[in-house]
């Protein structure tokens, strides 16, 4: 076989980088412009650096505490939807269930609708349903943990079932006649050959939570407002803030960059568990 | 004590049954082979023994104590699979701690269970290592080191040797075996290849079709098998049949083939006119004048031996010969049917006459 050139390779793939890269990089710009200068020098160059915008945003308390809410929710959720989904992927592989694959399928269809058909029916459960006294679900960490469960949960266990599927049921049985408890097969076989599937999952549904928008703009009001819905506070009938968004923006992606850095040798294993099995 | 009791132990599987009825005595100490062809449920009814699938009907006891409705894990046996069932996370020595582990022993004592078994399996270089990074024979023996480390009631193996190659799989049949007379612990192992049955069993069982066709040591199954089945299960290369009828020729019981041919036989009790399966085994053929004449075809030598294969009236027939044959395939020859060793099956129901 004709090995292709190495150069248009190198050229192929620093053409990708940088369309994924220059957005990024513009934003940056726009981030630590004046807003006076934006519109007046509409070049990309980074000619100066004005951190104004970052201060500005950390030195609001608002905005510290949307991002410890998305924080807290987008981490809540996506363990919990991790756990949640692992245990039902046991479940539906290890087990002769009654119809499993017609619960399967109809879990991830919910999944494939869009999340603006939920809107209603969540936004009544969450503020006329499940109320206890003066305590209701809305606007309320716990209420957007769960809330965000109805797209994330369904995609976890789409995503973990093959991974369950590839450890072999013998593994178990193994443990069980070797003296183990079926938690202690879920917690020291199943879950340390799961993990690149687990973190993956993580990852993922940690970032569909994180970037949502519609529900969290609805369903939250100030206690547990999130960064995105955050960000579109900057546009006023007097004008957008620009360059206050690009900071939050940027804000937005760092948490982002490191949770994926640190999960990223598991989604790597993950996306090669088959070939690497055996 | 090890032994095992199967008591009229059924299987279903969403009611289509699959076991009718098996009852096996498992003394403490034996080495028990269950053999039969694919899918005739040796697998199932060893899982069953393991607590790894449910007893339908029936009972199963280990050392006295009933064990149905008792999990894997209280049961005190101990299982090698055929795929190993390694856990590929953990080193050898990990694996072949990990039931001591969940027996909560001590640190120190299972090192040392674990050290004395790597020794035993000759795995001391391999302690550290991964099952990824082992062959097929040393996870084979890493399999085998986690179950011997806890000296359970009763081994179970099932085909532990069918993912070696041919020559691998004689040298882990003497280990097993050796291995078997140094911790003599009740051993029942599973397996298609009725070579390793007959050199591995104190005691075969042969099953067919979710039924035991015959429990007993090999060479009696060897010599004396009671059905049709059986006669051809074992032994290799496997015995032959031809059909005929019961006759008195010269003051003697022959069985007479519809070409006329005579089978000589020798203490059998058999009335004239029965219509019967005749079975001679390869090896108790020999090569001589006053035989039966046979269209041979095909010569085998291995060397210590020459295998031939033929036909009389159209029906195949090999036989197994010492010496080595220096003739042309073609031609017709002469086998000696030793008389004394003829078995005499009923046509109809293929038991033992
Ligand atoms: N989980 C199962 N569901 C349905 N039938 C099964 C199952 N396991 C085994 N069987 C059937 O039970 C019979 C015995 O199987 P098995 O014990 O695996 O045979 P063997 O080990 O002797 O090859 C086969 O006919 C097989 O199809
Ligand atoms: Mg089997």
């Amino acid at each position: 076989m004709k090995r292709s050139n190495p150069w248009l390779a190198v050229a192929l793939w620093t053409l990708i980088s940088f369309l994924t890269l220059f957005p990024i990089y513009w934003l940056f710009v726009i981030s630590v412009k004046p807003a006076v200068d934006l519109f007046s020098t509409p070049d990309v160059l980074l000619t100066s650096i004005d951190w104004q915008n970052y201060i500005k945003v950390m030195n609001d308390s608002t905005l510290r505490g949307y991002m410890m809410n998305s924080l807290i929710i987008s981490t809540g959720n996506a363990v919990l939807v991790t756990t949640l989904g692992f245990l039902a992927c046991y479940a539906l592989t290890r087990f002769d269930l009654a119809g499993k694959e017609s619960v399967f399928f109809w879990t991830i269809t919910n999944r494939m609708a869009p999340p603006a058909v939920f809107l209603l029916p969540l936004y009544l459960l969450l503020t006329q349903v499940y109320v206890i006294g003066d305590f209701k679900l809305a606007d309320t960490h716990l209420g957007m943990i769960l809330v965000y469960c109805t797209f994330n949960l369904p995609f976890a266990i789409w995503t973990l079932r093959p991974t369950l599927d590839g450890i072999p049921k013998e593994l178990d049985e193994a443990a069980f006649v070797d003296g183990a408890s079926a938690w202690q097969v879920i917690s020291v076989v199943i879950f340390p050959l799961a993990r690149p599937g687990l973190a993956v999952t993580l990852i993922l549904t940690w970032v569909f939570a994180w970037n949502e928008y519609l529900l969290a703009a609805t369903l939250t009001n100030f206690n547990a407002r999130t960064l995105t819905t955050g960000l579109s506070e900057y546009v006023t009938t007097t004008g957008t803030e620009w360059g206050i968004m690009a900071a939050i923006s940027v804000f937005t992606l760092i948490p982002a960059l490191i949770v994926f850095g640190m999960v990223q040798k598991h989604i790597v294993a993950g996306l090669t568990f088959g070939a690497v099995k055996g | 004590m090890g032994n095992v009791q199967i008591k009229g132990v059924t299987k279903s599987y969403g009611g289509v049954r699959v076991m009718h009825g098996v009852d096996v005595e498992i003394e403490d100490g034996e080495f028990v082979v269950l053999v039969g062809p694919s899918g005739c449920g040796k697998s199932t009814l060893l899982r069953m023994i393991a607590g790894l699938e449910e007893i339908s009907g029936g009972q199963i006891s280990i050392g006295g104590r009933v064990v149905n409705d008792i999990p894997p894990k209280e049961r005190d046996i101990a299982m090698v699979f055929q795929s190993y069932a390694l856990y590929p996370h953990k080193t050898v020595a990990e694996n072949m701690g990990f039931p001591l582990l969940m027996a909560k022993r001590p640190k120190a004592e299972i090192a040392e269970k674990v050290n004395r078994a790597a020794e035993i399996l000759d795995l001391t270089k391999y302690l550290d290592r991964y099952p990824k990074q082992l062959s097929g024979g040393q996870r084979q023996r890493v399999a085998m080191g986690r179950a011997i480390v806890r000296d359970p009631q009763v081994f179970l193996f099932d085909e532990p040797l069918s993912n070696l190659d041919a020559k691998l799989r004689v040298t882990m049949r003497v280990e097993i075996k050796e291995l078997h007379q140094r911790l003599k612990t009740t051993t029942v192992y599973v397996t298609h290849d009725q070579i390793e049955a007959m050199t591995m069993a104190n005691k075969i069982v042969v099953m067919r079709d979710g039924r035991v066709e015959q429990i007993g040591r090999p060479l009696d199954l060897y010599d004396r098998p009671v059905n049709l089945f059986v006669a051809g299960f074992i032994g290799s290369p496997a015995m032959n049949f031809l059909q005929g009828k019961v006759a008195t020729r010269d003051g003697r019981q022959v069985v007479l083939t519809d070409q006329g041919i005579a089978l000589p036989l020798d203490g059998v009790q058999v009335e004239d006119g029965r219509a019967v399966t005749y079975g001679i085994r390869p090896e108790h053929i020999t090569i001589g004048e006053g035989g039966i004449p046979v269209d041979v075809s095909v010569f085998e030598p291995t060397g210590s031996e020459t295998l031939i294969f033929g036909r009389v009236g159209g029906v195949p027939i090999d036989a197994l010969v010492r010496e080595r044959i220096e003739e042309e395939p073609g031609k017709t020859m002469s086998f000696r049917l030793d008389p004394r060793k003829a078995h005499v099956f009923d046509q109809v129901t293929g038991q033992r006459l």
